[in-house]
């Protein structure tokens, strides 16, 4: 669904990533682990198309997302690091007017229904988005895609500044769409998140894919040490 | 797009500070333009007031000697509409009411800002300073955050996964704040058109329309550079600090250069200089009170000719009725001469003044405004050039009647009746149709087109780094 061939990105004189390959298939869960600054975003942008690689080449679904920006962005969704929609709107209001950006009109049940499968609950949905917290936040981000019907979902440190249950919540979330059939990329540094919700995790550090493995091939703790030991090299 | 305009209503109406600042300055608008429009219904009045008054005393003159009545004169003004109590351009600098009578060309006096204690840049508050100034400024701050804030937010990434183009995005953001302005200008419009309601007439109504078209076009402009500043720069205050200096450099500083530019490549003669000048000719001719002129023998001898006398006291008619008229032609002649060299710099001035619209569409709206409201340069040489046609028309009919009524030569206490003064014209100005006027601004309307298809062009095709970065 998404392959990453050989791209090299630089910004002037640094070198954001250097020959990453990555292939993630339908219905995957993939968790790119690394600190800040190892080129996770970088990867996302790219694959997003806000950014287009040196070299290399990227695919979704079999088109570029550098010269097929309009197709490839109709199946894909981004959720970001803080969610951040518009506080004069409701969570309703939000989600009604993104999917209208998009050409899609639903009717208020059906509305309700995004937000209800995404865990919001249903005394929320009216409220304005100013007063929701940042785990609510990204339910009602997660709704716009899955309300756009994106097959692939790409996350920018989803796990930041949740609390536990809102944590957990959001990883269960995660594997329902991957289970029917939604492909999503993931960057963070939270190794036991990554562990708990990917299908395959891949290290990145100083722009270059380390080590790519099974998340449930290894404990906690062993992922911990090969994490830092590929850091500390 | 309609959904984007929409949304930005919405974030406005729900952002307090805004809706004040925008709901304050419609009323202070409303304010002036109500205040405006009684205003320029007293002044309405009292000229009128003041022209049936003159008119009523012409009226009465009774057997009156026809020279004298020529130095009794009269009054003139310059016509008060909707228009001018929208933006009364130089009329408050130059004056309103221009005094006809015989041997002198008189200035246009009562001029406002010359009796007034408080000099300032903008002169009365009338709508356009409002509309000029203060709303473009009010657009800036309701746009300078449109595109900028949703980068700082993080939403402009969700919008373009949306499927929304950045073009389409900056257009949308532009439209709703220009229908804002729009709007605005609108309900000023309208309230100059339903209090002089009565007053109206084809002419009027077009050139308000005009006034709206470049008006509409003007707001355009400025919502486009700021909504393009706002994608462009890093940030919000990026992106005000840039509009705002470009407002300032459009306002205010280009509009001073271009007119100490005009002044300096076409420079006007100094008041005492033009005077000196206009004194110096006039003295070369004849001199109705100087019966030792030597132009005036020449025109002894020609009219002792034609008539075949031998003296003045001969002629069937009243030479000195003859001489002042002589002394009128003259006087004519060296005023053409020197107010036609002053009118051609002053057209030049303004010509230079236009073409700074190339880089300052500010100054094309001004030019525009004024020459719409036909409260400029042109309008005002226009009013001065049919006073003076219809002053010369008045004196030699004044003239003639003392030469050939009946009188002769130096028969000073002859009279005329009543029925012969009231046969003389009143003088009724009127401002001359807009079609007769456009050509004079077409460089205006050209720079101001050209601008518009800018910035229209700018949000379509501008490139920045920063607008997804």
């Amino acid at each position: 669904m998404i392959q990453v061939h050989q791209v090299t990105k630089s910004y002037k004189n640094f070198i954001a990533l250097n020959d990453i390959n990555l292939n993630i298939s339908k219905g995957e869960i993939y968790a790119l682990l690394g600190p800040n600054g190892a080129g996770k975003t970088t990867t996302i942008n790219l694959i997003l198309g806000f950014l287009a690689p040196d070299s290399g080449s990227i695919s979704v679904a079999g088109l570029n997302p550098s010269k097929n920006k309009t197709d490839v962005r109709k199946t894909m969704a981004y959720i970001p690091e803080n969610v951040s929609l518009y506080p004069h709107l409701s969570g309703i209001e939000n989600l009604d007017y993104f999917c209208k950006l998009t050409g899609l009109k639903y009717g208020n049940n059906a509305l309700r229904g995004f937000l209800n499968q995404c865990g919001l609950q249903e005394e929320a949905h009216q409220k304005k988005i100013a007063g929701y917290s940042k785990g609510m936040r990204q339910k009602v981000g997660i709704a716009i895609a899955l309300a756009k019907n994106a097959s692939v979902l790409l996350l920018d440190e989803p796990a930041s500044g949740l609390d536990p249950s809102a944590s957990s919540e959001l990883s269960a979330l995660l594997k329902k769409l991957a289970t029917d059939g939604t492909t999503i990329l993931m960057a963070s540094h939270d190794l036991f998140r990554v562990r708990e919700t990917a299908n395959r995790i891949g290290i990145l550090n100083q722009g270059k894919l380390v080590k790519e493995l099974d998340a449930k091939s290894v404990s906690a703790n062993d992922l911990e040490s090969i994490y830092l030991n590929f850091m500390k090299n | 797009m309609y959904n984007i305009v929409k949304n930005e209503w919405q974030a406005l109406i729900h952002n307090k500070r805004l809706t004040g600042l925008l709901g304050g300055i419609t009323l202070l608008l409303v304010v002036i333009a109500y205040f405006g429009v009684q205003d320029a219904r007293i002044g309405q009045d009292k000229k009128q007031q003041a022209k049936e008054q003159i008119r009523q005393q012409w009226e009465s003159i009774g057997d009156y000697n026809p020279h004298g009545a020529a130095h009794f004169g009269t009054y003139t003004f310059k016509p008060t509409t909707a228009l001018t109590a929208l933006d009364n351009g130089i009329n408050n600098t130059v004056g309103t009411v221009l005094q006809l009578e015989g041997h002198r060309q008189n200035e246009i006096i009562h001029s406002p800002d010359s009796q007034s204690l408080m000099q300032s840049r903008f002169g009365t508050l009338k709508p356009a300073v409002v509309l000029q100034f203060i709303i473009p400024l009010l657009l800036i701050f309701l746009a300078f955050a449109s595109v900028s804030s949703e980068k700082e937010q993080g939403r402009l990434k969700l919008l373009v996964m949306q499927g929304v183009s950045t073009r389409k995005l900056l257009f949308a953001k532009a439209i709703s704040y220009w229908i804002i302005g729009v709007g605005i200008l609108i309900l000023a419009l309208g309230i100059q058109l339903m209090l002089f309601a009565g007053d109206l007439h084809a002419d009027i109504v077009y050139r308000m329309l005009l006034l709206f078209l470049f008006y509409s076009l003007f707001y355009w402009i400025v919502c486009a550079v700021t909504v393009y500043l706002s994608a462009a720069l890093k940030n919000n205050t990026a992106a005000l600090t840039s509009m705002l200096a470009l407002w300032v450099i459009w306002a205010i500083f280009l509009p001073k250069i271009a007119g100490a530019i005009s002044e300096e490549t076409h420079p006007l003669p100094s008041r005492q200089a033009f005077s000196t000048a206009m004194q110096e000719d006039r003295s070369k001719g004849i001199d109705g009170h100087n019966p030792l002129s030597e132009q005036e023998e020449k025109l002894k001898d020609s009219i002792l000719q034609v008539y075949n006398v031998e003296t003045v006291d001969d002629l069937p008619i009243n030479f000195d009725g003859l001489v002042m008229q002589a002394d009128e032609d003259f006087g004519s002649k060296v005023w053409d001469k020197h107010f036609g060299a002053l009118d051609a710099i002053l057209e030049q001035q303004k010509k230079t003044f236009q073409w700074s619209g190339l880089i300052n569409p500010f100054a094309s709206l001004q030019s525009l405004s004024m020459g719409l409201a036909g409260t400029d340069n042109w309008h005002h040489t226009h009013f001065k050039q049919e006073a003076e046609t219809y002053r010369r028309v008045f004196i030699k009919t004044l003239n003639d009647k003392h030469a050939y009524g009946g009188s002769k030569t130096g028969d000073w206490g002859w009279t005329t009746d009543q029925e012969f003064y009231n046969s003389v014209a009143d003088f009724d100005y009127e401002t001359p149709y807009i079609k007769h006027a456009l050509p004079v601004y077409k460089t205006d309307m050209a720079l101001m087109g050209l601008w518009f298809f800018g910035s229209f062009f700018l949000l379509l095709f501008g490139k920045s780094k920063n607008t997804l970065s």
